[in-house]
């Protein structure tokens, strides 16, 4: 199996990741803030451990405003029900994922909230800054926006989106699916009031895992409630951070996997692993772009401009059949809708759907050629 | 100086303090004692030193201390 489905999830993982998930069953197999004995005391450490790393990776001061998610679903929908739970106007962009869209349209759905969704401009930031601005409100709350669209990886000026919400009152969160681990984010430095991401993908731990990280705490509601190993006597939920927002046992295996995951990241480094990931996805790219019968949906992926991520489609096949044609060949693509209904609106894609392939740092330049020979291989039938 | 039970809400603050005394070069360490601390976790940090300037060090580090007890 040649795998090119990294945006979905990275694999394989790195052999310190499969070996820190072994391990956790060995040696910190128990239940970490619940009982005081030498097992979960350990575990909990090794879980403050990777909620330190996971802070300092994003530039968060406050270790203990990083919560620990089962994705980055999870994580964006805790922000966006706990800001929008009293109302007020929301702008996203119009390359949001599912995850980001579906809870605002339940939200409006409810009478709750409204949400405007901005156009953006794949060569011209300030053109996309102004396109939000255009959009602001009296009662705007924040401005929403993906790192980089997951299905045509184009990157969004998320650094000045951040100051244009901050200028007007409103807070800012970044949805940074497709960008933690292969670019530097620092959320103090840049004033991302929000961040979520997946532990699964950039970051290299296992699926399960994900993480929210927030500089305005105080804002935030449990998206779930019950068992934090404190108060236990209270019926109410306690207050304090990350236990608040991290009802129930946590993913210990998971965690272990993501913290060496993490160790990873800060070895090789996230640009660096992002540039070798865009030079691969850039090579593969214009061999595409040479070929008759292929459509590029997707700009060539550079690494300021763009996530590793290419869009195209053999022939008159759609996304899926795309993804079809290259499963049988033991490549891993994903084909279809990419969870991104407004991505694909705003291409003209939401009836054919695109075949997605996304670099990921294991990808090797002799599987990038294997998979342009079986992509031509359909083509030029 | 004496040693010092400080009683914490919650197992990520107890860490953190433990780590922040034994990083200022205090002798500290964490148990858990539901009966002495009625605050929730019943996480303690048991600590030897000076209780203001431990008590400063926890506070600036972000960590939420419910009481301080003097350990006999």
């Amino acid at each position: 199996m040649i795998y090119f489905d990294n945006a979905a999830t990275s694999w394989p993982k790195p052999e310190g990741v499969r070996k820190a998930v072994y391990e956790s069953f060995l040696y910190y197999g128990a239940n970490p803030g619940r009982s005081g004995h030498s097992l979960a005391m350990e575990t909990a450490e090794k879980v403050y451990e990777c909620r330190e790393k996971a802070a300092d990776l994003f530039g968060l001061s406050a270790l203990e405003n990083l919560v620990f998610t089962k994705n980055c679903t999870e994580g964006l929908n805790a922000v966006l029900m706990s800001i929008g739970r009293n109302g007020g106007h929301f702008i996203i962009s119009d390359f949001e994922h599912n995850s980001v869209l579906r809870p605002l349209f339940e939200l409006k759905n409810r009478g709750i909230i409204s949400f405007s969704v901005a156009e953006t401009f794949e060569d011209d930031p300030e053109k996309t800054v102004r396109s939000f601005k255009k959009l602001l409100q009296k009662d705007t709350k924040m401005i929403a926006a993906t790192g980089a669209s997951n299905v045509f990886g184009t990157k969004l000026p998320y650094k000045m989106l951040a100051k244009l919400a901050h200028e007007h009152g409103a807070l800012f969160l970044l949805d940074s699916a497709q960008i933690a681990g292969t670019e530097k984010i620092d959320m103090e430095e840049e004033d991302i009031d929000f961040l979520c991401a997946p532990g699964h993908k950039g970051l290299l731990g296992p699926m399960g895992t994900g993480i929210l990280a927030a500089n305005r705490p105080e804002l935030l509601e449990p998206l779930i409630y019950g068992g934090t190993g404190s108060y236990s006597l209270l019926p109410k939920q306690p207050d304090e951070l990350p236990e608040m927002m991290e009802s129930g046992t946590l993913n210990v295996p998971g965690i272990c996997g993501l913290s060496a995951g993490i160790d990873k990241i800060i070895a090789e480094g996230e640009e660096k692993i992002g540039k070798a990931e865009a030079n691969l996805a850039k090579y593969i790219w214009r061999e595409l772009d040479k070929m008759q019968n292929i459509t590029l949906f997707s700009k060539e992926p550079n690494y300021s401009t763009h996530a590793p991520v290419i869009s195209f489609c053999i022939g008159d096949f759609s996304g899926e059949e795309t993804a079809a044609l290259l499963a049988e060949k033991e490549i891993a693509a994903r084909g279809g809708f990419h969870c991104s209904a407004l991505a694909h609106i705003k291409a003209g894609t939401e009836k054919r759907g695109t075949c997605r392939l996304s670099v990921g740092r294991s990808n090797s330049f002799d599987e990038a050629k294997k998979l342009l020979e079986d992509i031509y291989s359909f083509a030029k039938k | 100086m004496k040693w010092y039970f400080f009683l914490l809400s919650s197992i990520t603050s107890a860490v953190k303090g433990e780590k922040i005394l034994r990083g200022n070069g205090y002798k500290a360490n964490v148990f858990r004692d539901t009966s002495m601390n009625p605050y929730g976790c019943g996480y303690v940090i048991k600590a030897f030193g000076n209780k203001e300037n431990m008590a400063a060090l926890l506070k600036n580090g972000g960590v939420r201390v419910n009481e301080i007890r003097e350990a006999n």
